[in-house]
């Protein structure tokens, strides 16, 4: 009964797509009856409450086509064109799993399911305030985002295209590369997680500009949404890097593919946007600027996948090249001229009258630093498509390699991790000197020191000691502030674990996340020693002061799946490493499995470029000996676990915070600037939580107490915002 | 400022600057025939694969070009002739390292000029925020806070 999971699969991706636009219908109808009601009546509730509801059928519809595909799968339904190109029977259960991810129609299913997931997710979070016109028309921009991939699905990507003839009796299995390491069942679906999941605040954002009510009411409502698919999509970076390390055989972790490039892209917008929208929330300033980094990032997802997925750009990940290129990039098109339209239509409501005292203060640090994050993604775009667009304007192919990205992106790098020493220890408004001399003498040596012991421990060279030094500095700037909140938490009576929860805290913790990440970075690509050594058994080399001793092969290992020819070495004369080579039936090419030792301060790489050509005869063995790469990976937990501490609610301290912190210094020990928890839209017209001087969003009297600063609170204009319609 | 913390700043600026001179000193760059081959074969784009350079490539073309360079630079050849006699060799350029001059050098030039108009934009909205120290509350601002007063729209 092949045919049953064709069947099943194109009903889901049918029911899915139906569902999509028959719920953008829907709540087009309830939005355009509320809005010629107006108060009165019903007010188009009826219609909304309905519209929303569709939210369930679509995710049926998308699980429906998930689950076929995972049944068409695992029974090794070869009668469906892409389990018989993706599928073997010899392929183990986890990479055939996986195998939904493998390959473009597949991937789209993930990603339609993910989008589905959250818009039901939205749906059930916001259900009681369904008749809210902000809701309903940020639900309605997912509707249309989801009917979209559906109708990729029914068209240029169909994952249920059924064989023409004979049905095959096996297939190749998924490429060899994406069946060697478990961390492909894991790294695609959290990186999607992420990627997908910045489509609620976008829809939030288009919602915002349609209604109008672009007061600070939605960000609030999208806070934690962002937080979670940032987190999500750091995650999935983090692990995708992990997975090229420890398949692809080059000792290496971060190559600018762009395949990488653009999973990065809407990180650093995203990034950018979780610092800047800190200004909009508490002085309501710089409003089309958030708007457009949330578009920015959304629209850079898009984009990305265009890039990547169309086969206009050579890369390693394409593994595949499809139709599916113009549909993505006049998707892409329509995304950006249509929220770029909305952004020009409010331009009057967008205006917030408002200023930055002075550049020495928290705002004036995060404008910098959304400078710095504007101008990185703006090399890594421009260095992805450049060889297309000299391509296309004189035939000309260049490539735009590795030391482009290195050289144009390290002193970007240099003045985050500077800013990110300054900004968090800097009040906002504004701030003396003498405030941050003081604040900032322990970061400060903390980084000398740093410095010091790099040198004394051998390391050369400016641009890692400056990366070493700077990473420190901003790593104790950041424990410094998690130090002083948990004080502040204990004097109040709390408990001194509160300093790392909730925003600004969490942030700090994401702070040293992204330090052990950049130094490890730094570390590991500046004082990289590698080498191919050809041994016979028995034989060592020595490679940075480390000896590996050749013992011989093993027995080679067939399975059904592959055959493996491992090498057994000894590193040091201690524990023996095992790096091999695959053989899979349906390559030709060999795909090798290094062996690692791993450690706290170094890594020695271990590969089997080739193996002996009879028993006896020596073997060519690499060696890379590489500094502090494990902290790559400790970072990114670091930073996922910070991500889970700023999104945790903290505990309510906004108000007594301004009070009772009395001998802390102004803005420091539980920052106030927190947790708009429970975030609702609210019904009533935005601008309620915009205004200058109340307790929710404005400023905390108490910040500039001690300062000797002339900002009072009193002079803050509040943001003219008109709400409802 | 009293004058110990001031101390305490110059004793750190000149820490700081001691150790980054003999940190910085110490760099002379690859030494070694077999560090100056694998420096230049992460300059060059391995010909038969997708994104990847000679250095971190396994295919036999990547394989060719590493012995090349390894032998041009036992033989004393210079890092920039080494390059151009591999990059000649092929009809695409290998080199990672887009040209500076010409059309390719537009993606040094434009990210550096979108910096500096970037922090210029800035300096400027400082400077005009600096100027006018109080927000002028124009008459639509009036209207709106008495709208809002008497509650309605």
């Amino acid at each position: 009964m092949p045919e049953v999971n064709a069947a099943l699969g194109s009903a889901g991706v049918t029911l899915g797509f139906v569902a999509s636009v028959l719920g953008a219908l829907t709540l087009v109808a309830g939005l355009r009856q509320h809005h010629r009601t107006g108060r009165g009546g019903d007010g188009g509730r009826g219609m909304l409450w309905l519209g929303r509801s569709f939210a369930w059928l679509v995710l049926g519809g998308a699980v429906l086509a998930a689950v076929a595909m995972e049944i068409a799968l695992v029974t090794s339904d070869f009668s469906l064109q892409y389990v018989a190109d993706n599928a073997s029977r010899s392929t183990p259960l986890l990479y055939t799993i996986a195998s939904l991810w493998s390959a473009l129609e597949g991937s789209i299913i993930l990603w339609a399911l993910v989008l589905a997931g959250f818009l039901a997710a939205v749906v059930r979070r916001f259900a009681d305030q369904a008749g809210d016109p902000l809701v309903a028309w940020a639900t309605l921009t997912m509707f249309v985002v989801a009917a979209f991939f559906f109708g990729l699905m029914l068209g240029p990507a169909d994952p249920f295209t059924v064989v023409s003839g004979a049905i095959p009796a096996d297939g190749p299995g998924p490429n060899p590369l994406l069946q060697n390491h478990p961390l492909m069942a894991f790294h695609p679906p959290i990186l999607y997680l992420g990627y997908v999941g910045f489509t609620v605040p976008f829809a939030f954002a288009v919602a915002a500009l349609v209604t109008g009510r672009v007061g600070e009411g939605w960000l609030a409502a999208t806070r934690r949404w962002t937080l979670v698919a940032w987190g999500f999509l750091t995650t999935g970076i983090i692990l995708g890097s992990w997975w090229s390390y420890e398949v692809l055989g080059w000792g290496g972790f971060w190559a600018w593919d762009p395949v990488e490039n653009a999973s990065f892209l809407p990180w650093l917008t995203g990034t950018a946007y979780l610092h800047s929208v800190m200004i909009q929330q508490r002085r309501g300033m710089l409003r089309v600027w958030n708007l457009s980094l949330l578009i920015a990032t959304f629209s850079l997802t898009i984009l990305g996948t265009f890039l990547t997925r169309s086969g206009v750009l050579d890369s390693v990940h394409s593994f595949t090249e499809s139709p599916i290129g113009p549909a993505l990039l006049a998707f892409f098109g329509v995304t950006v001229v249509v929220s770029l339209g909305l952004i020009g239509w409010r331009g009057d409501r967008l205006r917030a009258p408002g200023r930055i005292d002075s550049p020495l203060s928290r705002e004036g640090a995060f404008l910098a630093n959304n400078v710095v994050f504007a101008a990185f993604a703006f090399v890594v775009l421009l260095g992805t498509v450049f060889p297309l667009l000299v391509e296309a304007v004189n035939d000309d192919r260049i490539s735009v390699g590795t030391p482009y990205f290195n050289r144009m992106t390290m002193p970007l790098g240099m003045v985050l991790l500077f800013l990110m020493a300054v900004a968090p220890v800097l009040p906002w408004r504004k701030a003396s000197g003498e405030l941050l001399r003081t604040r900032l003498q322990w970061p400060a040596w903390a980084g000398t020191g740093a410095v010091v012991v790099a040198v004394v421990s051998g390391a050369r060279g400016l641009a890692p000691l400056a990366a070493f030094g700077l990473g420190a500095f901003a790593a104790a700037a950041a424990l410094r502030q998690v130090v002083l909140a948990g004080r502040a938490s204990r004097r109040r009576g709390g408990s001194a674990l509160a300093g790392v929860v909730g925003r600004a805290n969490g942030g700090m913790i994401v702070h040293v996340g992204v330090v052990l990440v950049a130094v490890a970075f730094a570390a590991a690509s500046s004082y990289v020693a590698s080498d191919e050594v050809r041994l016979a058994p028995g034989e060592s080399a020595t490679l940075a002061g480390h000896t590996v001793t050749y013992l011989g092969m093993n027995e080679p290992n067939r399975t059904s799946q592959k055959t493996v020819f491992s090498a057994r070495v000894r590193i040091d004369g201690g524990q023996v490493y095992e790096p091999a080579l695959n053989q899979f039936p349906n390559a030709t090419q060999t795909i090798g499995t290094p062996s690692v030792r791993t450690g706290l301060t170094e890594d020695v790489y271990l590969t089997l470029v080739a193996g002996p050509e009879q028993p006896g005869d020596p073997a060519v063995i690499g060696v890379i000996v590489q500094p502090l790469v494990a902290w790559l990976w400790i970072g990114g937990a670091v930073m996922a676990l910070g991500t889970i501490l700023a999104a945790w609610p903290g505990e309510r301290r906004r108000r007594e915070a301004a009070t009772t912190d009395a001998e802390a210094p102004p803005g420091e020990g539980g920052d106030g600037d927190d947790d708009d928890d429970d975030a609702r839209v609210g019904g009533e017209p935005a601008g309620q939580r915009a205004g200058g001087t109340g307790p929710v969003g404005g400023d905390r009297p108490g910040d500039d107490s001690g300062d000797g600063g002339d900002a009072s609170p009193a002079t803050d204009p509040t943001p003219a915002t008109v709400g409802g319609r | 400022m009293s004058g110990r913390p001031r101390l305490a700043w110059s004793a750190l600026a000149l820490v700081l600057v001691g150790a980054l001179v003999v940190g910085a000193g110490g760099d002379d760059g690859p030494r070694t025939n077999a560090e100056r081959a694998e420096a230049l074969s992460t300059q060059l784009r391995c010909p038969t694969c997708a994104g990847q350079s000679v250095r971190d490539s396994n295919a036999p073309a990547a394989e060719a070009i590493r012995t090349e360079v390894r032998r041009r630079v036992d033989e004393g050849e210079g890092d920039e002739d080494i390059l151009a006699y591999i990059d000649g060799q092929y009809p695409d350029s290998l080199l990672l390292t887009p040209p500076r001059s010409g059309l390719g050098s537009l993606v040094w030039v434009l990210p550096v000029a979108a910096v500096v108009v970037a922090v210029a934009g800035l300096v400027v909205v400082f400077r005009r925020w600096r100027a006018e120290p109080s927000t002028e509350v124009s008459d639509d601002d009036r209207r709106r806070v008495a709208e809002a007063l008497t509650g309605e729209e």
